[in-house]
């Protein structure tokens, strides 16, 4: 349809949002969002609740009216055309499987909508029972399929349509912990096989970190941060995203230049500011080494050194948690227990050590 | 359909509630059988003329005819007004949704007595009363809020999210509504439809100020008829009246299941 207006010539992504924004009165659910997705790419929309991916999954979706801004797929604006004329298959939360029809029902109803021929529909249906393996179960009602079936279903009719967009909104939030990990892997094997332009909503950074080519963070209605999962947990853009993706330590400080003076001793960050800051770190790119002595110094880069005491040390399986007081601070401190040393224990006296590449500094409201 | 045994106390409550309510009913079944001249009980004799006395009773028959025109008219003319009513109001949501259904179903809030002689002073200047068009139109008034009630919570039962996935899926509004919505919200139409029914069939306040000499309901007429003689006729109308009922009941249950009409959709 709109083969002649290419989207990589105008420089935008197979699907491209530019301003997107919904307000309800004063309040703006989602504000200014612009970003570019390629085609065949996993990406998530990742945020607390009430951070607007939601709301702009559905006006994707065009079940809600975008208050300002632009949608276009493959250079074609959808804006104003309405949800029906779209061509995006979505994965509701609930499933809305139709509860009146059997299996094989749900699937053919948005191939009947686009008036293809019988045997071609019972065809496609055929196929896409084959796709969430339930070749068997086409006649049953959604009623007497478990959630994990539902699922499936709610997948297949989806991608039956053979959609230019694919959109899943917290599609596994309703399966149980065994359940889930499976469905995170068949989606994504599915996504990947179909090389379906995907677009995932979820508030579970694991879910949006294992399955995705790239994530958007979202907090209060704005796009945080839009970057491949290591570039989020390596590089992040904000405070909201370090402290969002991951576990992190905050330490409040003051900043000058690419210093900060903690108690008496000077800690140095990748990147300079003056004022109050929060300096950052993760608990398992600290090293710890015990007794007073400076630990060697590595090979990449310079580091920061603090020196401490243990106050609490907890075995949790593959890791040993610690938290340990630092210039008037606790932090934590996560070591693997594969060396099997015996682990610190509290009160002895201990190093902690990382690098300056890994040391994020955020300016901090005053 | 049964979730979990009822507790003895609420059984014998239940069989209480029952007696109560029917022991009317039950009283009416031997009197309709009296082969008395008055209605006494227990009846002196027994014998089945009152229920032949009906089918020679021209007034009452055509009364009857007369109620089941008007009560089949009135429920789907009150399906015709309350199905688009209520989607309008309950899925498109248009501003003071909330004060137009308060409004729309105020009705319902109304002593029957007070709007029939608020319709017959409005009919009497309109020269409705005495017509079956004036008939119907004081019959809507009752049944329509009912429609609307009883449908508005069907609908809002619906997930919108079943509708919105049709949607994704290609379906204009028209066939989402025809496939999905009407589908789905079939068992509390067919709920509405008998309670509108039933209700219509059986209205007699608001049809005294309506009826004449020209047109009479079978409830009117059965009034009229207890108020000048005192002959068991009546309840042999009464047994009869009881039957229909209870096949339109039955029938609504064969088709849908009553609990899923009542219960689920309504």
């Amino acid at each position: 349809m709109a083969g002649a207006t290419s989207a990589d010539a105008a420089g935008e992504g197979f699907l491209s949002l530019r301003g997107l924004t919904k307000r309800y009165g004063g309040f703006a659910a989602v504000d200014d969002l612009s970003l570019d997705i390629g085609k065949g790419e996993l990406v998530a929309f990742l945020g607390p609740s009430g951070c607007g991916k939601t709301t702009s999954l559905r006006m994707i979706a065009g079940l809600i009216e975008a208050s300002a801004g632009r949608i276009a797929v493959d250079g074609r604006d959808l804006t104003h055309v309405p949800t029906y004329e779209r061509d995006m298959g979505m994965v509701f939360q609930s499933y809305a499987l139709f509860p009146h029809m059997s299996v094989a029902g749900n699937l053919a109803f948005g191939l009947e909508m686009r008036k293809l021929a019988r045997a071609e529909i019972e065809r496609r249906v055929r196929e896409a029972l084959a796709l969430v393996h339930l070749e068997a179960l086409g006649d049953r009602k959604p009623a007497q399929l478990s959630g994990g079936q539902q699922q499936r279903v709610a997948l297949a009719r989806a991608l039956v349509i053979r959609p230019s967009i694919l959109l899943l909104d917290e599609p596994l939030s309703n399966l149980d912990a065994k359940l889930r990990d499976d469905m995170r892997a068949e989606i994504r094997d599915i996504q990947t096989r179909l090389k379906a332009t995907t677009i995932f909503v979820t508030h579970d950074q694991m879910e949006a970190l294992t399955m995705c080519d790239r994530v958007a963070v979202m907090n209060r209605g704005r796009l945080e941060q839009l970057g491949t999962p290591e570039d989020l947990y390596e590089r992040p853009a904000s405070a909201f995203v370090a402290t969002f993706v991951g576990r992190i330590n905050r330490i409040e400080a003051t900043a000058e230049g690419d210093v900060v003076r903690l108690g008496g001793e000077a800690l140095r960050a990748a990147r300079s500011a003056h004022g109050p800051v929060e300096l950052m770190v993760r608990p398992h790119r600290i090293e710890m080494s015990a007794g007073a002595a400076a630990p060697p110094q590595a090979q990449d880069g310079p580091r920061n050194m603090l020196s401490g005491r243990v106050a609490r040390s907890v075995f949790a399986g593959d890791l040993q948690h610690y938290e340990v007081e630092a210039a008037g601070r606790l932090l934590s401190v996560e070591r693997s227990t594969v060396s099997h040393e015996p682990p610190l224990r509290p009160g002895e006296a201990v190093t902690l050590s990382w690098r300056v590449a890994d040391t994020f500094m955020f300016e901090r409201a005053s | 359909m049964d979730e979990r045994p009822a507790s003895p106390t609420l059984t014998i409550l239940a069989s209480l509630a029952f007696v109560f309510l029917l022991a009317p009913v039950v009283i009416v079944l031997p009197l309709s059988f009296s082969g008395d001249a008055f209605m006494a009980f227990p009846p002196q004799s027994w014998s089945a003329r009152w229920y032949a006395a009906i089918f020679s009773h021209a007034r009452l028959i055509e009364a009857f005819f007369v109620s089941l025109g008007l009560a089949a008219t009135v429920t789907a003319l009150s399906l015709m007004i309350a199905l688009p009513a209520t989607y309008a109001l309950v899925r498109l949501r248009p501003p003071g949704a909330e004060a137009m259904f308060s409004l729309f179903t105020a009705p319902l809030l109304l002593p029957t007595i007070v709007l029939g002689l608020a319709i017959l002073i409005v009919f009497a200047g309109l020269g409705l009363l005495g017509t079956w068009r004036g008939l119907l139109l004081a019959h809507l008034v009752v049944c329509t809020p009912y429609a609307l009630r009883v449908l508005a919570t069907s609908l809002a039962n619906l997930p919108a999210d079943v509708e919105q996935a049709a949607a994704t899926l290609g379906a204009r509004p028209a066939t989402v509504f025809r496939r999905v919505t009407l589908p789905l919200m079939l068992p509390g139409v067919a709920a509405t439809g008998a309670l509108c029914f039933l209700v219509s069939f059986d209205e007699t306040v608001l049809s005294l100020f309506m009826t004449g000499p020209r047109i009479s309901t079978l409830p009117v007429e059965m009034f009229h008829h207890v108020e000048s003689r005192a002959d068991p006729l009546v309840a042999a109308v009464s047994v009869l009246l009881v039957g229909f009922t209870l096949l339109v009941v039955v029938l609504v249950d064969r088709s849908l299941g009553l609990g899923k009409a009542f219960l689920k959709g309504g």
